[in-house]
Formats: C-alpha cells, structure tokens, sequence
C-alpha cells in the first residue's frame, strides 16, 4: 500500500521558490501593460437613441449575404465579447464569411434607465433598430442572431413582429429556466425580486460578478489566477487573459424593472417556455415562430445548461429547426480557436442555404 | 513501512529548520511585495459598484486570490518537510494539510459567503451604535419589538423594526455560511476519495500544484452539489431577501433625515423617473400612430407574414388621404412639432469608428 502523496520537500521549496519568481518576474511587465483594447472591428455608427447605439461592422470584402445580421446581445456584460481581439472575433469572422452585420451595444443603464421594462427593450429599442436596418436595405425582413438573454429578447421580438425577421439564429439562449442543473435559476427562485428592486433600483454590475463568481467560487477566484502566474512571462498571452479580465468586470448596470420582470417571468415563472409570457400586454407564443431557426448551444456551459437551451426545438412551430452543439463553454463559443473555426462558418452556411 | 514513509521519514530536522527559514524569508518578500499596492478594500457586493478594471484592481484582485494559494504552498511544505514523524495514515497528512494550520484554504471558500455579508454587518453595526448612542432604539433580539410611546415613538418602532431585521439577516447569513462549511468539509472527504485512486506508483500526487488542482476539482463538485440542493436554494433566498428588509429600512430612515434637511430623496427622483418613462411610452404611441403604424394588433397572436423583397416604404401600409389627416389632427393637439418616423432616436450620420476611439465602451461612472 502506497500513500497517494508523495510531495518532496524538497521539490515544494523548489515548487514555491519559482512561483515566487515567475510572481516577481511577471508582475513588472504586469505593472506596465496597458488596458487592452477590444479587436475594435471598424465599424460606423448607424443609430443611436438615449444610451443604445447600433453599430453596423466593416469587412474587408463586400458582404455576399443579401440579407443583414443583427446581433442582439444580452444586457450583462458587454457587446464586444462579440469582437473581443482580432484572432478571437465572431464579428470579424461573420464579415470575412461575407455576412452583412449590425450590433446593438446596448450602453450602461444609469437611474434615468431605472424603469425600462422588456417591452420598452423589446417592442421599443429593439423593434426601432430593426426598423434601422430593414430601411437601410429596404427589406421587409432581417436575419436576427440573439445570445444569450438576447437569444431570449429575439425570440420573443421574433414571436411579436413575425414578419420583420426572415431568419433566427440563437446562441446559448435559455429557453426552458427550471432544468435541474441550472444554478443560477435555483438560486433566485425564493428571491423576493419585488423587495430587491424596490430597494436596489438599478441592479449593480459588481453583484451580477459576484453571483456569476460564486458559480465557481474557487475556480474563478483562485485558481485561473493561479495559473496566470505560469503565463506572466508572456505579454501575448497576458494581455489576451486581460483584456478579457476586462469584459468580464466592466459590465453594465441592470435596469430594475426589466431585471424584475426577467428574474419574475423567466427565471422563476418559466413563461418562454410555456407560452404565458405577456410582453407589452401580448402573448409570447414561441408556436408562431414558422422562420427558420438555428439553435447554437454549448455542451460545457454552467451559465445556461445545453437542456435548456435544447428546449427550444420542442416550442417553435417551425418546421426548419436546427441545432449546433458546441464543444465548449458559454464563453468559448465566441472566443476559443475552435469557436472561430466550428460556428461562424456554420452560421454562414445555413443562412446562405436559406437566403 | 512503504517505500514513500522510509523516504518522507529521512527528513531531518536541519530540513525542518530550512523550511522554517524559508518560510520567513518567504513571506517577508510577500510583504515587501504586497506593499508595492494600495491596501485592498472589503468585498462588498452589495455597495456601489466600484469603477472599471483598473492595473491595480487587476493587480489586487490577483493578488488576493494568489496570497491564499501561496500561504498555502508554504503550509504543506512545512508539514511535508517538518512532518518528519513517519505516519501511515496519509489522512491525517491530509487534514495536516488543509486543516487549521492553514486557514487561507478555509478562508478562501468561506469568504463566499462572508464577503456580501460582512458589508452590511459593518453597516449595521455603526447604525445600530448610532441609534444606541441616541437613545432612541431598544435591540429586541429574539424577543421582538416591544411597544413605544411618546413623541419619539415612529422612531422608536423603526429603529426594533429595523433591529429586528438586522437580527434575522444575521440568522440567515449563519445559515448560509453553514452550507458554505459543509460544502468546504465535504470537498475534503471528496479530495481524500480522489486522493485514494492515486494510491499506487506512478499516480502518486508529487507536486504541491496538482495537490491544489484535486482539492479544488474536489471542493467544487461538493459545493455544486449543495449549491444545487433546496436547502441551499432556501437559505440563499433567505439571505437575500433578509438583507435587502435591512436595506429598505437604512433606505427609509435616511429619506426621513433628507426630508428633513430639505434634500432631494431617491424615491423622489425614482418617482420623476418612472413619470417621465410613462410619458415617453405614450409619446412613443401616438409616434407610431402618426406613421400610420399602430405597433401593436389587438391580439398577439397573429400570423407571420412572409417575408418579401418589397422596400421599406412598402412595410408601410398607405392610409388613405381622410384616415392620415384624421390621425394627423388628433396627433398634432398632443405634440407640438411633427415627428419623422424614427424620430425617437438618432439616425447617425455615418461616422466611422476609429480605433482611436472608445470602440472600447464608456466607464462607467
């Protein structure tokens, strides 16, 4: 019988001393990197309103695609997980595919933003950018690509306004909020969200970080430091672990009221799935969805389990479904070098295929 | 004895004594390097959301959560070292391990749940003082309020009510470190049942990192497992909902004291906003009703229109000349100017984004 530890002191002071010195050696190129910028994809400003700006990106090739993409983000965290670097950019992939594409950076809602309630983001600044963009190419329809809680935003804007997107494609959307191993939804389902916005107001971007933290306490506050240490002495690599340091904290605020009805109706109701949700006093009934649907899901995401997304095969009424599993997390699906090869091409394709 | 005990018992105590040595020059040299940064404040989640990523919040926040792991580093180096009693039972080596002796491990997982916890015990605290100080609160404890009377008596009811519910938020908060202890100690049994699969030459564990790695695969499978469980789901609600009772209530008696120094409240200025966000809904109504475009069927459930390669004018269905000026007369007695179609918002002139330029998002404030 053999014990399972064989650490040799010698080797942990060896094992300390040169984390020491990658900490010491690391730390002064640490100290005089800059922020990292963002891939910053050119791209020009096509419409703005109160703190929302839609940005419509520039490729080095004309798009091929006769239809235009609007991404429609979530409102946690920011749009430009979309753009992040250069070699790690979904936007800049999509283009080089030959897709047309627009961005709606919905900005950092403030107290003035306190009141904006889903109908408000769905039937009002989501309809107006989607009025920006069918003008600006005098179409009826566009392709609509919702992530994550804006996969959520585009599907009920798509039950709404049927007739103003011609093709759906959502990204690691939750459909179905009550599967058993989605966590944050077991967290919040005894929250009295009426008491927490009543007296928070605006939802706090630091307490969004600190709940998606406490997912993975000691993962995501130990260890991937950690192992930065063994990447201290290379500024390529610590510069892209920064700069997405970076998107991860410096996200926006939630607006309270539409941060109420999402905990209320989403999260603890479970209205998307059942057809009870009511936006704008309309029913959302994912049943009238007839376009085309892409579903892209991560197989490894803690955030929005691959069940609850797979949900959405079993709502819409549509009879061309498809699904894209992902080999991956909720992050990796837009930054990891598979990521870059496997979902923008597949993007491409099945739009193309439905152009 | 295994092979492993006969070497791990040839430690010597001048070994033991170079440890120690190490340890100290260690952590002097973590100090001196420490000090470089400014002091890191407490965690509090709950508090105003402090600004963007600076290098030195990237520098604290890694720092914090590599002092843990350093701390720990040197722990298990000394009991590995200084651990010269050659003992069979690699458990109680493991307990030696991540046992009291090295606090930072425990701390670093029970930290979770302290750390929104703590914020608002501070603030408790000084306003618990301050209304001990003014005489005008009795802590009911477990007891519950008890009547009051007199011209101070809505000040002295706020203040057990709110005592009241400082002391329910602590009790929750108990509750919740509970399950975060319980998840911490069952990562350790985890740790030892992983542990016990590398019970045989060539998976031996041997290096302090991948010691790390297991724990922590270890300690978060435990704290997925209660953190999923309905007990954990309860006593989180609980917590929350406790403290945001306490919040409303600090919320309410600051409003009092600005009413009375003639300040602005939140609730005042939350009140304009939701106004001012009702009007623009209806502004945005009768917009869209000038377009000749209502927005909204009476039902929504209506069918999908098949998409055509029409323009955009033609999304606009032509009203006739009788209906337009209709709509137009009852439009104009609500606005004082006519509106363009996307009049709610900017259409940008076409400005290119340069990579001078925040592409990079704004900071926030």
């Amino acid at each position: 019988m053999y014990t399972p530890l064989r650490i040799d002191p010698n080797k942990a002071v060896a094992d300390i001393a040169a984390f020491q010195r990658k900490l010491a050696a690391g730390m002064g190129l640490l100290r005089n990197m800059r922020e990292p910028e963002y891939a910053n994809t050119p791209r020009e400003l096509v419409y703005s309103e109160d703190k929302l700006k839609v940005w419509h990106f520039k490729g080095h090739r004309t798009p091929t695609s006769k239809t235009p993409l609007l991404i429609v983000y979530a409102l946690v965290n920011t749009v430009w997980m979309t753009d992040l670097q250069a070699d790690r950019s979904m936007v800049r992939n999509l283009l080089e595919q030959g897709e047309d594409v627009y961005l709606i950076d919905w900005g950092y809602p403030d107290g003035a933003d306190r009141w904006l309630t889903l109908d408000d983001y769905i039937n009002g600044y989501l309809d107006r950018c989607v009025d920006v963009v069918r003008q600006r190419h005098a179409l009826d329809a566009i392709n609509l690509l919702g992530i994550c809680q804006g996969g959520a935003f585009s599907l009920c804007y798509t039950a709404l306004h049927p007739h103003k997107v011609r093709n759906l494609i959502t990204m690691v959307t939750p459909v179905d909020f009550h599967t058993p191993d989605n966590m944050l939804s077991h967290w919040c389902r005894n929250l009295d969200v009426d008491l927490f916005v009543d007296t928070m107001g605006n939802v706090p971007a630091g307490l969004m970080n600190y709940v998606y933290l406490t997912l993975k306490p000691i993962r995501l506050n130990q260890q991937k430091y950690i192992g930065m240490v063994d990447i201290l002495d290379n500024p390529v690599e610590l510069e892209n672990f920064l700069r997405m340091e970076r998107w991860i904290f410096d996200s926006p605020d939630q607006a309270g009221e539409t941060f109420r009805q999402f905990i209320k109706d989403f999260y603890q109701g479970n209205k998307l799935l059942d057809s009870t949700l009511e936006i704008g006093g309309r029913t959302v009934d994912l049943g009238l969805l007839t376009q085309p649907v892409l579903n892209v899901f991560a197989e490894q995401d803690h955030l929005v389990p691959p069940d609850a997304s797979r949900a959405l095969g079993k709502c819409v009424g549509t009879t061309d479904y498809t699904e894209l599993a992902f080999k991956g997390g909720h992050i990796g699906i837009y930054v990891s070098g598979r990521a870059q090869r496997e979902v923008p091409p597949a993007i491409h394709q099945w739009l193309a295929a439905r152009s | 004895m295994d092979e492993t005990l006969q070497e791990d018992s040839s430690v010597s105590d001048p070994t033991s004594d170079f440890m120690k040595d190490y340890q100290t020059l260690a952590r002097q040299s973590w100090e001196a390097f420490s000090r470089q940064l400014p002091s890191s404040p407490a965690v509090n989640p709950f508090a105003a959301p402090a600004s963007p990523t600076s290098g030195n919040d990237t520098l604290e926040r890694t720092l914090s959560g590599l002092k843990g792991y350093f701390d720990w580093m040197q722990g298990v180096a000394a009991a590995s070292g200084a651990g010269s009693v050659p003992t069979a039972d690699w458990n109680q080596q493991l307990q030696q391990m991540f046992g009291g002796a090295t606090p930072p491990f425990v701390q670093a997982f029970s930290g979770i749940g302290t750390a929104g916890a703590e914020g608002f015990a501070q603030q408790w605290q000084s306003w618990m003082q301050a209304a001990q100080r003014d005489g005008l609160g009795d802590f009911p404890g477990a007891q519950g309020p008890t009547p009051a009377f007199g011209l101070n008596r809505e000040q002295q009811m706020q203040q057990q009510a709110m005592s009241l519910a400082v002391f329910e938020s602590l009790q929750a908060s108990a509750r919740y470190q509970t399950l975060i202890q319980r998840a911490n100690a069952q990562g350790m049994e985890r740790l030892q049942d992983k542990l016990a699969q590398h019970a045989e030459p060539g998976r031996q564990i041997d290096s302090l990192k991948a010691l790390y790695d297991l724990w922590a695969d270890a300690v978060e499978e435990a704290y997925a497992e209660i953190a999923l469980s309905a007990e954990f789901r309860d006593a989180y609600g609980e917590m929350v909902n406790a403290q945001m009772r306490v919040r409303q209530l600090q919320q309410q008696q600051t409003e009092q004291l600005c009413q009375q120094l003639g300040m602005p409240t939140r609730s005042e200025v939350s009140s304009l906003g939701e106004r001012l966000q009702a009007v623009r809904r209806e502004l945005a109504a009768l917009k869209r009703q000038l377009d000749g475009n209502p927005g909204r069927p009476a039902t929504g459930r209506q069918s999908p229109v098949t998409p055509s390669r029409s323009t955009a004018k033609k999304v606009v269905a032509k009203k006739s000349p009788a209906k337009q000026a209709q709509k137009k007369d009852a439009v104009k007695k609500a606005m004082a100017k006519p509106v363009s179609k996307l009049a709610t918002g900017k259409l940008a002139a076409p400005r290119s984004h340069s990579k001078s330029r925040p592409g990079t998002p704004r900071k926030r404030k």
